[in-house]
C-alpha cells in the first residue's frame, strides 16, 4: 500500500528518529517534492541535513526538499489572527501575560493548533504528489500529542475549535493521510515499547506505517565462531557483542513481523561521526522501501 | 579508591536527563548501593520498565513506599530499601485534600473540568508533584535518602523551576482577573485586565470552549488554599538548593541555574582491549582477520563516543565528577544487575568483587 502524506516519525529516546526522519526526507525527494519538519525547536532532523533553522523557519535545500521547525507559540498567534480580525485587539492579546495563562490552562491548545497546520500542509502536499515526514517527539508525548484532538472536541462542545476538533480527528485516522512509523534499535526495552506503542495507535484508529529498525548489524559471526568467543578474553567479548546485536535484530524483525508491522531496517553505521555521507546511506538503504 | 559518587553526606538526590538514557535504572541502582551501605532510603521512579519493577517488587499502582527485599545481596545491618512510582494525579489529589478549607471546596476542585484536565494542561503539574513527593518523604523522620527520578523533561530546568512556576500561576493576575476575590492577593485590577477580561470572554466565545466560568470556579477553589501551597512550595524550593541536595544529570545537559553536582554517562561502550592482545591469540587466520575487522568497527562507536563526552567534559562546571557507566549488555532486570550499576556509580563492593561482565 502507499505511503499516506504524512509520515509522523517516533519511538522511544535515542532511537535514531532524527536520523531516520533526515534519511526518509531525503530518499523520498528523490522522486517528490518533501517537507521534513521538526516539532521542537531544536530542529535535530534540520540539522543532520545541514540546515540550521535557529528557532521558527524552513530553508530550502534542494529543489525538492525543504526543511522546516513548527512553533506552538507561532500556530498560536496564527490561530488568535484568525479569530479576531483586528490586528490591534489580537497583538494585544497575545501580549498579555493573563491571556498567557489562560492559554497554558487551557488543555493541549497549543499542541491541538499544530496537528491543525499539520493536517494543512498534508493536503499541500496531497495537491503536488508530494510527502511530508514529521521528526515527532519520544513516544509518551507524541501519543499525548495525537489524543490532544479528541479531548479537545469534548471540552469544546461546539464552535469553531469542536468543527477543528472533528476535521482534525478525521484526517489522522485517514489511512491516505496520516500514518506512524515507529523507530527502534535492537534492544529489548525499545522493542517492547514500540510494540505497545503500535497496539495504542491501531486502538486510536491511526495507521501505523510499520516499524523503522535502526541501526541493524547483519550476520558477521557464525554461530560456531560465537560460541568459541568464551575463549578468547576481551576480544572474544566483542565477538560476543556483535553476534548478539545481530541475534537481537532477527528477534526484534520477527516480534515485529507477527505484530502485523511492517518492517524497513536501516544499517547500524560503524562510523566515527555522523553526517551529512552517512545520512545518504541511510538514506540510500531506505530508498526501496519507499518506493 | 576513592568513589566516583560519594552520597554519604546527601540526604536528598535528584536524577535529571532526557527520556531514554536509562535514568530510572540509575536512580535505581543509586539507591540500592547506598541501602547496601546500611542506610534508609527511598526511591521514588517515573514510569519504570516492567522488569526494573520486578527487580524492585513494585507493581503498577504502588504510589506509596514499598519495601524491596535485599535477601539477593550482601547489605550491612540497618539497611532499608523502599521503592514508590510517582503518581501526579494522586499526589495532587492528595494536596488538595490536605489544603481544602472545607469538604464542599475540596470537591469542588477535584470534580471541575480544568483540574482534571490540568495534568496535561500545565506541563509543569507532574514534575511539580514530584518535587511535592521528595518533600514529603524527606519529612519522615526514618529516611535517610530520598533519591529521585523525574519525568524526561526536555530542559532541565523546567523541572527543578516547577514550584516557581505553580506559584506564579496561583499568585497571577490571571487569578484576580478571573474571579479571585480583590483581597485575595492584595492586587487591584488595572484597566489593561479589564480589557483583557472582555477579551477572554470573546475568546470564549469564538472558540466554543466556554471554560470561563470553569476556568473562574478553578480560581476560586484555590483561594482557601494558597498559602498551604505557598508555604509548600518554598520548602521544595528550599530543599533543592539545600548543600545536601545533590543534582545529577544522567547524560543530557542544559544551561540551568542550579550547578549540577555531577553528571552521568550511562551504557557506554567496554573499553576497547588492545590489537597486540589479539595478535598473540592462537586462532585460525580468517577468523583472526574478521575480529579484527570488527575490532575496527567497534572502536570507530567508541571514538565517536570519546568525541561526545569530551564535549560534554568541556561544558561541565571543573570540579563536578563525570561518572561513566558501561553498558550491561542488557536489561537490569535483577538486583544483582542494580548493585552492578551501583558499583561502577559509588564504589559500593559486591560479593565476588568482580565488575559486571559487559555482554552475555
Amino acid at each position: 500500500m502507499a505511503l499516506p502524506r504524512l509520515i509522523f516519525i517516533t519511538g522511544k529516546g535515542g532511537t535514531g528518529k532524527s536520523t531516520v526522519a533526515a534519511a526518509m526526507g531525503r530518499a523520498l525527494a528523490r522522486r517528490h517534492p518533501v517537507i521534513v519538519a521538526d516539532l521542537d525547536q531544536r530542529a535535530s532532523a534540520a540539522r543532520m541535513l545541514g540546515a540550521e533553522l535557529n528557532g521558527a523557519g524552513s530553508a530550502r535545500l534542494t529543489k525538492t526538499l525543504e526543511v522546516r521547525a513548527l512553533n506552538p507559540r507561532a500556530e498560536l498567534e496564527a490561530f488568535i489572527e484568525r479569530i479576531v480580525p483586528l490586528k490591534m485587539v489580537s497583538r494585544r492579546m497575545l501580549k498579555s501575560r493573563t491571556f498567557g495563562y489562560v492559554t497554558a490552562a487551557l488543555p493541549g491548545l497549543e499542541a491541538f493548533l499544530m496537528l491543525d497546520r499539520l493536517r494543512i500542509l498534508a493536503a499541500e502536499a496531497a495537491r503536488e504528489n508530494g510527502y511530508l515526514v514529521i521528526d515527532a517527539p519520544a513516544t509518551g508525548s507524541a501519543l499525548d500529542l495525537l489524543s490532544v484532538a479528541r479531548g479537545l472536541g469534548r471540552l469544546a462542545p461546539s464552535g469553531l475549535l469542536n468543527r477543528l476538533a472533528a476535521e482534525v480527528e478525521e484526517f489522522l485516522t485517514d489511512a491516505e493521510s496520516f500514518g506512524v512509523a515507529i523507530t527502534l534499535k535492537p534492544e529489548e526495552a525499545g522493542l517492547r515499547e514500540a510494540l505497545e506503542t503500535a497496539s495504542t495507535i491501531r486502538k486510536m484508529r491511526i495507521r501505523p506505517v510499520g516499524a523503522i529498525l535502526n541501526a541493524v548489524c547483519g550476520e558477521f559471526f557464525s554461530p560456531d565462531e560465537a560460541e568459541s568467543a568464551a575463549k578468547l578474553g576481551e576480544h572474544g567479548r566483542l565477538i560476543e557483542r556483535r553476534f548478539e546485536l545481530g541475534a537481537m535484530a532477527d528477534r526484534a524483525r520477527q516480534r515485529l513481523g507477527s505484530a502485523g508491522l511492517d518492517v524497513i531496517e536501516t544499517p547500524m553505521l560503524f562510523r566515527t561521526a555522523l553526517a551529512k555521507a552517512e545520512i545518504d546511506e541511510l538514506a540510500e538503504a531506505l530508498a526501496p522501501a519507499l518506493r | 579508591m576513592k568513589p566516583p559518587l560519594a552520597l554519604m553526606n546527601y540526604r536528598v538526590v535528584v536524577c535529571l536527563g532526557a527520556g531514554g538514557v536509562g535514568k530510572t535504572s540509575i536512580a535505581a541502582a543509586l539507591s540500592l548501593g547506598e541501602a547496601l551501605r546500611g542506610r534508609t532510603v527511598d526511591v521514588m521512579t517515573v514510569d519504570p520498565a516492567p522488569r526494573l519493577l520486578d527487580a524492585l517488587g513494585l507493581d503498577s499502582d504502588s504510589s506509596e513506599p514499598r519495601n524491596v527485599e535485599l535477601n539477593g545481596v550482601s547489605h550491612r545491618a540497618g539497611a532499608r530499601l523502599r521503592a514508590l512510582r510517582l503518581d501526579p494525579k494522586a499526589t495532587f489529589d492528595s494536596l488538595v485534600e490536605r489544603y481544602a478549607p472545607s469538604a464542599g471546596a475540596r470537591e469542588a476542585i477535584l470534580q471541575n473540568r480544568i483540574y482534571r484536565n490540568l495534568s496535561q494542561a500545565l506541563a509543569g503539574v507532574s514534575d511539580y508533584m514530584a518535587i511535592e513527593k521528595l518533600l514529603e518523604l524527606h519529612g519522615e523522620p526514618t529516611t535517610d535518602l530520598v533519591v529521585l527520578d523525574t519525568p524526561p523533561a526536555r530542559h532541565a530546568i523546567d523541572f527543578l523551576d516547577a514550584p516557581r512556576r505553580i506559584l506564579e500561576l496561583l499568585n497571577s493576575r490571571a487569578a484576580v482577573l478571573l474571579g479571585a476575590s480583590s483581597g485575595f492577593l492584595g492586587q487591584s485590577l488595572k484597566l489593561v485586565d479589564i480589557a483583557a477580561r472582555g477579551v477572554l470572554k470573546a475568546f470564549d466565545r469564538l472558540t466554543g470552549l466556554r471554560l470561563l466560568a470553569d476556568i473562574q470556579e478553578f480560581v476560586r477553589g484555590f483561594e482557601g488554599m494558597y498559602q498551604g501551597f505557598a508555604e509548600r512550595a518554598e520548602r521544595a524550593q528550599g530543599l533543592l538548593r539545600d548543600p545536601r541536595c545533590l543534582i545529577l544529570i544522567v547524560n543530557s545537559l542544559r544551561a540551568i541555574g542550579l550547578k549540577p553536582g555531577g553528571l552521568i554517562v550511562n551504557r557506554t561502550l567496554p573499553e576497547m582491549p588492545s590489537l597486540a592482545e589479539l595478535s598473540k591469540l592462537k586462532i585460525a587466520p580468517a577468523l583472526k582477520r574478521k575480529m579484527r575487522r570488527n575490532w575496527e568497527d567497534f572502536a570507530a562507536l567508541k571514538s565517536r563516543e570519546s568525541e561526545s563526552l569530551s564535549a560534554l567534559r568541556a561544558i561541565m562546571p571543573r570540579r563536578a565528577p563525570i561518572v561513566v557507566v558501561p553498558d550491561l549488555g542488557r536489561e537490569p532486570a535483577r538486583l544483582a544487575d542494580l548493585a552492578a550499576i551501583a558499583h561502577w556509580l559509588t564504589g559500593v563492593e559486591l560479593d565476588d568483587d568482580s565488575p559486571p561482565a559487559s555482554t552475555k
